[in-house]
């Protein structure tokens, strides 16, 4: 795993970095000397650690910065970090079909219904916990300008 | 002098000015324990209300809110992984690697009393360094502040990961940093740099959802995967108990705490340098007290060091910034060019008068610096125990609440939807280097620092073409940061042939 995301990430800042130097050599001097000076480096770096992922003894280089945990056997852990992905992805759905209030107490809801299994009354009521606390804050106190959901929009609801 | 400043204090005492200061600390409080709500743009929103105020109660209300912002933002960096405040994230390191490990308590011990060691000497620094300061400060032009940010990013780079090959991933990932932080209107030219025709991207990348992506997302989807609580299934009796063990290690690695405190008032005095660059070079500077490679590499794994350090600077930045923004009405950073907004509200004119005619009303900032964090810090000490308890919630409570912080701080910098794609795209990004063993803070230093290299780099060469590389003070960073570079591998290699000689 660690092997690939490193392999994804090295030929992924080799293609943007070559791609910003080839778009800032469009650019006027002034705009263009930073990214084509700063660019040119971390393409010969990107390709550097590519080719070091290829060719190199898979030695990972320890990062001074916190790790995945281990101890999950992998089939397990690929399985919840793609349910995690999901649940993001989805409350980002939610967000813009519903806005932002009604995203927040459906995905708190169905995420302790759902993935922590929880018993009704304990899901509904931190659910409304929750959401009063997010409605007290960012709503009545920050007055937050939060936008109605798509759905509110089709339905002349917003 | 000496009545000057117990005037000021007397001043700050007085129970309207000390009820506005205790409003201020309430709100800096809150601010700084959500994530996205930002320390400035709460000290922009409160900057209206101060028209009604005498000068001391009106900077005793927003530096007492300002002061505390960073203090409590480490709080959410240590319990949830979250930056509270962007000057904050550097503390996620080793801080929230310390809550996996049961010890959330003695984290929030050591970075709340650093926290205070940091006001401290800062406070101290605005106080004593008002008349050293100018001749410092007017040495530094754009050629000396792009070689400070130059060392920053070396210094981070080399010490992030170990190896040759660690190395060269601090340095791709503090280079791409410095890629990203071009995109938006450039500043000499007005070209709109890799915007793709998007009105979004004209401004540039905000870093609030840039750091909440890079740091929480890679959190969330480990606390999922390990489906418990966030210190795991350690037995809860330690999770309490480590507070006051981790004041005692602030005063065991004193001089580690005040010698980053001296950083961040450094880099604080610096114009346009920022909380944000101080921590990581803190960070870095703990992360080089390490006496050996093998030390080293518990950094971001919980050394307490990887808190106090951070802890202490973007606390202490806050008396520096004040300097130059007090005397010479020169703001640091966008929260004191804020902040000079309010001292022409309440009539005052930064410069030689502070130091004089108004001299009372400098001191009384310095007295709402010391008092705001000594109060937030007592506290933050009362409930920490129940704070430590949150790391024991278990993770299917705690998710869906971080993730609704998540969201909310990120669409928060900007209220626009932008924000949160832009928070979920360097989540990715942040999961992939976190999977691949790249450090994540040469990126964000170098994102931070960007337009302030590529802005004091123009200049340096604008104005003095080639000759801004023969300064002396360039002479003396350039030879810094070949310092910093190479340090780590000699430290390595006396390592190796040390381990080959016993054997």
């Amino acid at each position: 795993m660690g092997n690939r995301a490193s392999l994804i990430l090295g030929v992924g800042i080799m293609i943007c970095a070559g791609a910003a130097v080839v778009i800032a050599m469009g650019w006027p001097w002034k705009a263009a000397l930073f990214p084509i000076v700063i660019g040119i480096p971390v393409f010969c770096m990107a390709a550097a650690e590519v080719a070091w992922g290829l060719l190199g003894s898979g030695h990972r280089g320890e990062a001074m910065d916190f790790q995945l945990s281990e101890h999950v056997p992998p089939k397990i852990a690929i399985r919840r970090t793609l349910l995690a992905i999901a649940w993001m992805a989805g409350f980002f759905a939610a967000i813009v079909l519903a806005g932002f209030p009604l995203a927040v107490a459906l995905v708190v809801f169905l995420y302790l219904k759902l993935q922590g299994r929880e018993r009704w009354v304990i899901s509904i009521g931190f659910t409304l916990i929750l959401w009063a606390v997010f409605y007290a804050i960012f709503d009545r106190l920050l007055h937050l300008p939060f936008p109605a959901g798509l759905i509110q929009g089709w339905t002349g609801l917003g | 002098m000496i009545d000057a400043l117990l005037e000021g204090l007397f001043l700050v005492l007085q129970w309207k000015a000390f009820a506005f200061m205790l409003l201020g600390i309430g709100l800096g409080f809150w601010v700084g324990l959500l994530p996205g709500l930002g320390g400035v743009t709460t000290l922009a929103l409160m900057l209206p209300f101060i028209y009604a105020m005498k000068p001391v109660e009106g900077f005793a209300f927003l530096l007492g809110m300002h002061s505390v912002v960073a203090t409590t933002g480490d709080i959410t960096s240590v319990l949830f992984g979250i930056p509270g405040e962007g000057t904050t994230a550097a503390t996620i390191l080793d801080g929230h690697a310390m809550a996996k490990k049961g010890e959330a308590g003695r984290a929030l011990g050591a970075v709340l009393a650093s926290s205070l060691v940091g006001a401290l000497v800062g406070a101290l620094a605005l106080a004593l360094a008002v008349p050293i300061v100018r001749p410092l400060v007017l040495a530094f032009g754009s050629p000396e502040l792009f070689m400070i940010a130059i060392v920053g990013i070396a210094f981070i780079a080399s010490l992030s990961a170990q190896g040759g090959r660690g190395m060269l991933r601090g340095f791709l990932a503090g280079g791409l940093g410095l890629l990203v932080a071009t995109v938006g209107q450039d500043p000499q030219a007005g070209i709109a740099r890799y915007t793709f025709d998007s009105l979004y991207l004209w401004g540039g990348l905000d870093l609030v959802p840039v750091l909440i992506g890079i740091f929480a997302i890679p959190e969330i989807i480990d606390l999922v995967v390990r489906g418990t609580s966030i210190a795991g299934d350690l037995p809860k009796g330690r999770l309490n108990q480590g507070a006051l063990e981790g004041v005692k290690d602030t005063f065991r690695h004193f001089w580690l705490t005040i010698r980053c405190s001296l950083i961040g008032t450094f880099i604080g005095i610096m114009p346009g340098l920022g909380g944000a660059v101080a921590q990581w070079l803190a960070y870095g500077h703990a992360a080089q007290s390490a006496r050996s490679a093998e030390e080293r590499q518990g950094f971001g794994k919980g050394d307490v060091r990887g808190v106090l350090g951070p802890g202490a600077a973007n606390n202490s930045k806050e008396g520096g910034a004040l300097i130059p923004t007090v005397a010479f009405g020169v703001p640091g950073s966008s929260s004191m060019a804020i902040l000079l907004g309010g001292f022409f509200l309440l009539g005052l004119v930064p410069g030689p008068d502070m130091l004089t005619a108004h001299l009372t009303v400098t001191f009384s900032m310095v007295w709402t610096i010391v008092l705001a964090n000594i109060i937030t810090v007592v506290v933050c000490f009362l409930f920490l125990n129940h704070l430590a308890r949150l790391t024991v919630v278990r993770g299917h409570f705690l998710i869906p609440v971080i993730l609704v912080l998540v969201f909310i701080g990120s669409y928060t910098s900007n209220n626009h939807y932008g924000d949160v794609v832009l928070m979920l795209f360097f989540g990715a990004v942040g999961y992939l280097m976190v999977a691949g063993g790249w450090p994540r803070a040469p990126f964000v230093l170098g994102l931070v620092l960007g337009k302030i290299v590529e802005n004091n780099l123009y200049i340096s060469v604008a104005r003095y073409e080639t000759a801004w590389l023969t300064r002396p003070i360039v002479l003396v960073l350039m030879a810094l940061a070949v310092a910093v570079v190479l340090y780590p591998l000699l430290q390595a290699r006396r390592s190796r042939s040390r381990r080959a000689e016993h054997g």
